[in-house]
């Protein structure tokens, strides 16, 4: 009977459809970028993994941090992160930067490649739980030494192995031979971060390297390099080593939440020793900060996403309203027949059970033909946004990432979902109700 | 069947008071077929939508087949309204986009009538009134006269105690009225009541008596002919 009733006015069935599919669309892609950029890559590390930012700009106001002008530099002098690795309240430390090599395959006729690196200390696979298929890391003494080894992504083992085994086989990087100490799995924070200086959201480096070769290969960084004192002079690599400016990631994972208090003690003994040394010219700023607050600190997710979800919920609150004032046409408009139906013997009852099937039904297509819609508009913006990005790429964890980006998961489905079916309710209870109420003879006069 | 004593119906609006019925007191018996006659805003309509429980009433009190109908919930005077009462429009009132053969079936669907007893009632009753060929037409390919003999398949397939009949023939010309009242005479001498609303004094000599109402209340009554009390239950499809 209801799927009659939908049939009766097929335009106008359409019509509270397609306004419910639009509405749902256009919040659901908002919503599933949104979710995309504010998920928490290592949530189980909440309360034991920490960035550790310090302050030692000079005093007066820093263009750099208009918006947040408590936030210190995101990154540390490389004479602070050698400090600050000395200690051992953390079970694990990790100073880091991003570098960049050419890559030489050891295959007759393969051309010579870029390859990001990461030059790490060795506890960084274990602090932010990068999965191995083969092989392992490289030890504290490994990095001082520094030892010959590398760890290579999943792609770069498959590009040069064809996914093999490749643990104690050699790799030419930089016109230097290391070998492969391990392989890593499948791996994609998302975001990136442990370094959001290259882009929020990044695939990781291709090679990891031990933290020694810095110094050894003066090894400059290609990530993001910010000299934050006046004095500072940066005249090339051995500045890096020298100077106050900041361009290393670090991190510290703690054994138990509480070591945190003990170390931000040990962090501001440093700052006020260095302060009597005549850095740090401002008071203690320093910042030991879990990975929630870190992303929020570089505002990950942005005004722009959630400015772009209110909107989207906005217009989907247009389109129900749309659809509430084209059932309620349709159905005052059909109460006459509610009436009749009342007369020949019809409860209450019966006339809400029509009523609601029908508006379900209304609800389940409209939100169908929404996540239809909504996966093909990601598959648009997919096209319109990263289309740059994947021209030239032959990573596969790129296209990964972009897809991951798009991709729809299940809450979002059951969002769209349970909102479609709720408008339908929405616009289909009061009607019936309000049909059921009157005397079925008030309508019938009217026929 | 019917007795209805001192029933009052009064519409309010915020400075008017309209008294539709007014003491009105109506004993129909089982069998019988009653004419209502009066002007229009005579409350002729409004009786018979008190008495189809279509409409409640302010004051009085009613019984139906013996059952004080006074204080029914809602669903107790819906499944009355299906089970003893079979209605005739004016209008027809067939479910536009419903054909013939499911107009019939929807009183006995909110029966909850297992589905062989209900295909068995419909094509009794559209036998009944001369359309079983045109049970998949839908109602705006039929004729006026047509339409409300489906209506009247439609009343008494349920097997109704009494039909209420608001104007049946009001649409309708001449032949087309008296083939209507043709029916209604044949469905009442087999055994039930039949209440009709009419403006035309010659169809309602055709019932056993009539009533003539003014200002909501019966002005006269006349009795045409005797009526033969209920004699057992005669079913008029079975």
């Amino acid at each position: 009977m209801a799927m009659r009733s939908l049939r009766r006015n097929p335009y106008l069935s359409a019509l509270m459809i397609g306004a419910l599919a639009v509405g749902i669309t256009a919040s659901m892609i908002a919503v599933t970028l949104y979710h995309a950029r504010s998920g928490h890559p290592i949530p189980w590390k909440e309360d034991t993994l920490f960035a550790v930012a310090l302050d030692p700009r000079d005093e007066g106001p820093d263009d750099n941090f208009a918006r947040h002008p408590e936030y210190p530099p995101f990154q540390l002098t490389y004479q602070d992160a050698q400090a600050l690795y000395a200690s051992d309240i953390p079970v694990r430390s990790v100073m880091m930067y991003k570098a960049a090599k050419v890559l030489t395959p050891d295959r007759p006729g393969a051309k010579p490649f870029g390859v990001a690196i990461r030059v790490t200390t060795a506890e960084f696979f274990r602090a932010f739980d990068a999965p191995f298929i083969y092989g392992s890391g490289w030890s504290r003494a490994d990095d001082d030494a520094p030892a010959a080894v590398v760890v290579l992504s999943k792609f770069m083992n498959d590009k040069l192995f064809a996914g093999a085994n490749s643990v104690g086989r050699d790799v030419m990087l930089g016109g230097h031979t290391y070998r492969v100490a391990g392989v890593l799995g499948s791996w994609m924070p998302r975001p990136k971060y442990y370094d959001l200086n290259n882009g929020t959201f990044d695939i990781p480096e291709e090679v990891f390297l031990p933290f020694g070769w810095m110094k050894a290969l003066k090894l400059g960084t290609a990530g993001n390099t910010n000299c934050v004192s006046r004095n500072a002079k940066f005249t090339g690599f051995e500045s890096l080593l020298t100077q106050d400016c900041v361009w290393l990631q670090f991190w510290v994972e703690f054994r138990h939440a509480s070591d945190r208090a003990r170390y931000q003690i040990f962090v501001d003994n440093y700052t006020n020793d260095q302060r009597s040394h005549g850095r740090f010219p401002r008071k203690n700023n320093n910042w030991i900060v879990n990975v929630t607050t870190w992303l929020g600190m570089w505002d990950v997710v942005g005004d722009e996403s959630r400015v772009q979800v209110v909107l989207g919920f906005v217009f989907l609150g247009v389109c129900i309203l749309n659809t509430l004032g084209l059932m309620l046409a349709k159905f005052m408009s059909a109460a006459p027949i509610a009436g009749l139906r009342r007369a020949l013997g019809a409860n209450r009852m019966d006339i809400i059970r029509q009523h609601l099937i029908e508006v379900v039904v209304v609800g389940l297509l409209g939100g169908a033909a929404g996540l239809i819609l909504t996966l093909g508009g990601l598959q648009v913006l997919k096209v319109w946004l990263f289309s740059g990005g994947l021209q030239d790429t032959e990573n596969p964890d790129s296209v990964a990432l972009v897809n991951s980006f798009v991709h729809m998961d299940l809450s979002v489905v059951v969002i769209a979902i349970g909102l479609s079916l709720l408008t339908g309710i929405l616009a289909g209870l009061y009607p019936a109700i309000r049909i059921g109420r009157l005397a079925p003879a008030t309508f019938l006069k009217t026929q | 069947m019917i007795d209805m004593q001192a029933v009052n119906k009064v519409f309010r609006t915020e400075t008017v008071e309209t008294y539709a019925l007014r003491n009105l007191t109506l004993k129909v018996n089982a069998g019988e077929f009653l004419a209502i006659t009066g002007h229009s805003g005579s409350g002729k309509t409004t009786l018979l939508n008190v008495a189809g429980l279509l409409e409640g009433f302010d004051a009085g009190s009613y019984a139906l087949d013996g059952q004080d109908v006074n204080r029914l919930s809602d669903n107790e005077r819906s499944r009355i309204r299906n089970e003893k009462i079979g209605f005739i429009f004016q209008g027809f009132n067939l479910i536009p986009d419903l054909n013939i053969h499911d107009n019939v079936e929807e009183p006995l669907h909110y029966r909850g009538m297992p589905s062989r007893e209900r295909e068995r009632r419909i094509v009794a009753s559209l036998e009944r009134v001369g359309l079983s060929t045109r049970s998949k037409h839908i109602p705006s390919q039929l004729s006026g006269g047509q339409q409300q003999r489906a209506a009247i398949a439609r009343a008494i397939a349920g097997d109704p105690r009494v039909i209420l009949a608001d104007e049946p023939t009001g649409n309708l010309d001449t032949t087309m009225s008296n083939q209507i009242m043709d029916l209604l005479q044949e469905i009442n001498a087999a055994g039930t009541t039949i209440v009709m609303v009419t403006h035309n004094p010659e169809l309602a000599q055709r019932a056993h008596r009539q009533v003539h109402v003014v200002d909501g209340q019966i002005a006269h009554t006349q009795q045409f002919k005797p009526w033969k009390a209920e004699e057992g239950s005669a079913s008029v499809v079975s």
